[in-house]
């Protein structure tokens, strides 16, 4: 039982970090209507600019949920940094081409290569990792559970569920999140009633990139930072999105969980017979993804939006 | 009369196919004109060229005495011109009090009292605020489609088809909301596949074929024009 604990209190960090990718992916499909393959990539470099920055202002004193007050500061500036790349990407790269989305998926892998290749060159292809005092399991939550949970694996659900929480409120009882909802669902009729289109498609790369790279913050705050960690995790954020249904952000969030769940607890199937580790978590995300969309082709959520 | 909206010698289309062919007719301040004509005549495209969905090859589009043809649709609607689509003319997964909102994006002031007027006025939708506008009957989404074009109270109102679809009851109650938006100030070019209906409730009419206009005059005169009838009414006389 404990190890069942174990593995689900793993698959909440994970599925943290994957619906925070899922968002954007899904906000960006329905809003800017292509799959955009820089998603990955996009997470990577707001780890990135958050490395750089945590390095000058690690030393900034105080702590919050474990975690430096410098390393808060370093997520800000990169959730910044990754919607100022996203949006200088949008306005001289995607939004210029008229072409299909097809077209602009294509283009969205060049760029993707494009933002990997810069930080390469930059930062080279050694892991890195934040300079955060790695500590033990918290004491509270082995002696009440019996499980392993650190400071830093609690601060990113915490932290997550903060920003999942943010933006299920803008959607909800702002003006441009009511706009975005209505560019999601008729993008015609958005115009017609008067909705400057443009400014909203700016402001949904601002916040799925944003949100992205908040993703890739607490992913190299959970393992490493390299060069791929963005772009290794984007097939199973598709298959996120795809299983919640894609275009809708709450479908997203749902399907991010789930298959952060899943991939997680995958090392448990040998519990049941089948001896598969979790070096197999992501094929088995797709089999579910698969098994899920043939009973429900449009996804999970795939007419709530 | 003074006329609000002038379209001269308008040519348009979509892609390279062109559906308006030297297209010119005009809206009355205050008045109801009906665009009738059989399937792909082109009366559709009208509106669309008028509101900036579709850009004029040649030709203007004269609004008071400013040519906004190939302005965008959200900037048109800034300027007094509402339109309000055949189909998909509200958002499904938004409330309808959320469509309403939308309605208004494009006003600075507050929103509380136009919308307020607009429940009172349109007593079904205040019942449903808060359901989502999908979960609305034919009838009623043609009303929020209706309600939401007027949150920005605007001088021309052009609408498409408002009877498509409906049973012929509550086609007719349509259209007592329209000539009741009407009788408030806001002249209306509509657009009416049920041509006898549609020149019923307008004070003047346009018949459309092949993208040109065959005829116009008096919504009555066109309805007594024997040639009319037979041609574009299906025949028979008035009832």
């Amino acid at each position: 039982m404990a190890s069942i604990l174990q593995f689900i209190a793993n698959g909440l960090v994970f599925s943290s970090i994957i619906v925070l990718g899922s968002i954007g992916l899904s906000l960006v499909y329905s809003i800017a209507d292509f799959a955009n393959f820089a998603h990955g990539d996009t997470m990577t470099i707001g780890a990135y600019g958050a490395l750089v920055t945590f390095g000058l202002v690690g030393g900034v004193g105080g702590t919050f949920l474990g975690l430096p007050l410098g390393f808060y500061i370093a997520l800000v500036v990169g959730m910044g940094l990754a919607a100022v790349v996203a949006v200088i990407t949008h306005v001289f790269v995607y939004r210029p081409l008229s072409t299909t989305s097809i077209g602009l998926l294509i283009t969205s892998i060049g760029v993707a290569f494009v933002y990997r290749a810069g930080l390469q060159a930059i930062f080279g292809t050694d892991f890195r990792n934040y300079d955060v005092p790695r500590s033990g399991p918290l004491p509270f939550i082995q002696d009440s559970l019996g499980i392993a949970v650190t400071a830093r694996g609690l601060a990113i659900v915490v932290l997550a569920a903060i920003l999942v929480a943010g933006t299920h409120a803008l959607l909800q009882y702002t003006t441009l999140g009511r706009k975005m909802r209505a560019m999601a669902d008729n993008p015609d009729l958005a115009r017609v009633s008067g909705i400057r289109t443009k400014r909203v498609i700016l402001a949904t790369w601002v916040i799925g990139s944003a949100l992205a790279a908040a993703g890739g913050v607490f992913l190299g705050l959970f393992s490493q930072i390299d060069p791929r960690i963005g772009f290794d995790l984007l097939l199973i954020i598709f298959a996120a999105v795809i299983l919640g249904g894609i275009g809708s952000v709450y479908g997203a969030m749902l399907g991010g969980f789930l298959i952060g769940m899943i991939h997680e607890l995958t090392p448990l199937l040998k519990d049941v017979g089948i001896p598969i580790g979790i070096q197999y978590a992501p094929a088995v995300a797709f089999v579910i993804m698969v098994v899920v969309l043939l009973a429900r082709p449009r996804g999970i959520a795939g007419e709530l939006t | 009369m003074s006329r609000v909206l002038d379209v001269q010698s308008v040519d348009s289309g979509y892609g390279d196919v062109q559906v308006l062919d030297d297209l010119s007719l005009h809206l009355d301040e205050g008045e109801i004109a009906c665009l009738v004509g059989p399937n792909g005549a082109g009366k559709s495209t009208v509106l669309k060229t008028v509101f900036g969905m579709l850009e004029p090859w040649t030709g203007s589009v004269m609004l008071g005495g400013r040519n906004i043809g190939g302005m965008a649709p959200e900037e048109i609607v800034r300027i007094g011109v509402g339109y309000v689509p055949q189909t998909e003319n509200v958002f499904g997964s938004l409330t309808i009090d959320e469509n309403l909102r939308m309605g208004g994006v494009a006003r600075g002031d507050d929103l509380d009292p136009v919308i307020e007027e607009l429940y009172d006025r349109f007593p079904i939708l205040t019942e449903k605020k808060k359901a989502k506008a999908r979960t609305l009957s034919g009838g009623q989404r043609q009303v929020l489609a209706f309600a939401r074009a007027l949150v920005m109270e605007p001088d021309v109102l052009l609408i498409d088809e408002p009877s498509a679809g409906l049973a012929p009851n509550t086609a007719a109650e349509v259209f007592e909301d329209v000539q009741t938006v009407n009788e408030l100030g806001t002249s209306i070019l509509m657009v009416e596949q049920n041509a006898r209906e549609g020149l019923g409730i307008s004070d003047r009419g346009y018949v459309l074929d092949q993208g040109t206009v065959e005829f116009e005059g008096d919504a009555d005169s066109l309805l007594d024009d024997p040639e009319v009838s037979e041609l574009y009414l299906g025949g028979g006389t008035r009832h």
